[in-house]
């Protein structure tokens, strides 16, 4: 009997913990799988805030630094799947090698990555909207990933996102500890943490599904496959849980 | 009861393994994101400081993060340290082939006088394949470091020079007292540098605010003028429009007074006219009434006369008989 409630229980365990694979979501990447990708500069369309009062001023200072935490950790889950993305750094230093301007890369051929720099895809993320309201933070970010290869887009996703602040009974906002963490560890304000937070949480949750094992890619496959935008909207519970939801519905 | 606990408690250690799988950490994100914030030569030097003590846990842990040896070589050439960067560059590309291309160009922007000092672009392919074969074994980015190195001996750091895969990193720099001079100095250059660019961009901004409130008030008046004109144009509009209403307002009253005239003049004919009427009505009534009184008159006389006649006629007869 308890063998098998072993048999029955541990397949379950992997699976739950595994979480959900988006075959269908990112089916066109695995018709071409870059082993090394290349995140470009990150485009900003979001709008700041007119400095008025010192919350102004700190506002844009927590939105700018959680901008660049959105950049910083694009990295994370790509490298986790086992794709090569050089460091920031780097990456500095090659974007101020590079004369064409991140729309030019975006539209035009952008072969020469692949030929003389040996990246297979290059990842353009923009920043739409950055919003706040009494309980949550919302981002609107677009992710495009380009192949250097095809010059074809393999993957497309504009996602709004929105964390929901931990509030008690009362009604008054409650920090988590892992924001209080974060605040503690990077020496920033909490709202800080929090955006920092949701956009970590953003990116693991859009880029986490792209397919692993980049050794195994069949390179002789180059096959041209348009992607068609996909529009989300997903939220971020006090509890950590995200929930998505399509485009049309409101959350 | 003791096998049900334990159950529960390898299904709690299992699932914290499979959901702690995702979290790595490689990157000194807190100091590249102070830096990226504020760029400073202070801020340069913690950095590299960091990537070197990143690289040292990575090494130990045997996981190496794709991309930091670049990093850290792009902090040595930032700061002058230009064949530990080189070195760092040759790191990179011999962890992870598939940099190359990348790593020469980043050589050719930061340290062109350097690129002969690189691994080739190809030819040594096949040798660094089978050296680092295990990169292209795993699935995931977490590397593990080739099986030659032996134990780590953690007292000192001379064996990373030694046992690490990459000749030798220069993990911790050491300074004589000239050169500590010399980076104190740098590092007040760069800090009156950083203070005296701050003041700029203060001044800058103050001035671009005189501007930008000048400009305002440039563009205030010309609106200003813009607008008056505007209304003045819009005031003769209005002028002309309630000159031609009146003009139409007369030409109105004008037709109406002649209209009124007409119908007057009309009235006053038809009165006459009718007047006319009544007067030759009232001769006409006044003739027949004339006539029809000498008829009568005429009748009566002749009534008269023949009863007269009548009467001598009998009083002749009287007469006649009493003879």
């Amino acid at each position: 009997m308890k063998n098998k409630l072993w048999i029955v229980l541990l397949p379950l365990l992997f699976v739950s913990c595994r979480g959900e694979k988006k075959m269908a979501q990112y089916s066109e990447v695995y018709q071409e799988r870059p082993a090394t990708i290349y995140i470009a500069p990150l485009v900003d369309h979001s709008e700041r805030r007119a400095v008025r009062t010192i919350e102004d001023s700190l506002y844009n200072a927590s939105v700018n630094i959680a901008t660049k935490q959105l950049f910083l950790t694009a990295s994370d889950p790509l490298v986790f799947n086992g794709y090569y993305v050089p460091g920031p750094l780097a990456s500095a230093q090659l974007a101020a090698t590079e004369s064409r301007t991140v729309k030019q890369l975006r539209n035009e051929n952008i072969n020469d990555y692949y030929t003389e720099l040996g990246i297979d895809a290059i990842l353009f993320i923009t920043v739409n909207k950055w919003s706040s309201t009494h309980n949550s933070w919302t981002v609107e970010v677009e992710y495009a990933l380009r192949s250097a290869r095809t010059g074809s887009e393999v993957m497309h996703a504009v996602v709004k996102a929105t964390k929901m602040l931990h509030s008690d009974f009362k009604g008054k906002p409650k920090p988590l500890g892992a924001d209080l963490d974060f605040a503690a560890k990077y020496g920033c304000d909490l709202e800080t943490a929090q955006r920092c937070r949701l956009v970590e949480t953003l990116n693991q949750f859009v880029l986490k599904d792209l397919p692993s094992g980049s050794r195994a890619r069949p390179v002789s496959i180059e096959r041209y496959v348009p992607t068609h935008a996909e529009y989300f909207n997903m939220q971020i519970n006090p509890d950590g849980s995200v929930m998505v939801v399509p485009d049309d519905e409101e959350l | 009861m003791k096998p049900i606990i334990r159950t529960m408690l390898i299904m709690t250690l299992t699932a914290v393994i499979a959901g702690c799988s995702g979290q790595y950490k490689g990157m000194p994100r807190e100091e590249v994101l102070s830096y990226q914030t504020n760029a400073t030569y202070g801020g340069l030097h913690t950095l590299a400081v960091a990537y070197a003590e990143s690289i040292n846990a990575a090494i130990k842990e045997d996981t190496l993060h794709p991309g930091m040896y670049a990093d850290y070589g792009v902090t040595l050439a930032l700061m002058g340290h230009r064949d530990a960067a080189c070195r760092m560059f040759n790191a990179e590309v011999r962890a992870f082939p598939e940099s190359r291309g990348m790593v020469w160009r980043i050589k050719q922007h930061l340290l062109p006088d350097m690129m002969g000092d690189t691994l080739a672009i190809s030819g040594d392919t096949a040798d660094i394949g089978q050296l680092m074969s295990w990169a292209y074994d795993s699935l995931t980015a977490l590397r593990p470091l080739p099986q030659v190195a032996p134990v780590v001996d953690s007292s000192d750091t001379a064996w990373l020079r030694k046992q690490t895969p990459v000749d030798s990193i220069p993990i911790e720099i050491r300074l004589t007292a000239n050169q500590k001079r010399e980076l104190l100095a740098e590092q007040q250059m760069a800090a009156e540098k950083a203070r005296q660019a701050y003041a700029d961009s203060v001044a800058n901004a103050k001035q671009a605010k005189i501007d930008a409130r000048k400009q305002a008030k440039v563009e205030k008046e010309k609106a200003k003028k813009l607008k008056e004109k505007e209304k003045a144009k819009a005031n003769k509009q209005k002028k002309r429009l309630e000159k031609q209403k009146q003009k139409e307002r007369k030409k109105q009253a004008a037709e109406k007074q002649k209209e009124q005239k007409r119908i007057a003049a009309e009235k006053q004919k038809q009165k006459e006219q009718e007047a006319l009427d009544k007067q030759r009505r009232r001769e006409q009534e006044t003739a027949e009434r004339k006539a029809q009184r000498e008829q009568e008159a005429a009748e009566k006389k002749a009534q008269r006369e023949q009863e007269a006649a009548q009467r001598k006629a009998q009083r002749q007869q009287k007469g006649g008989t009493e003879e």
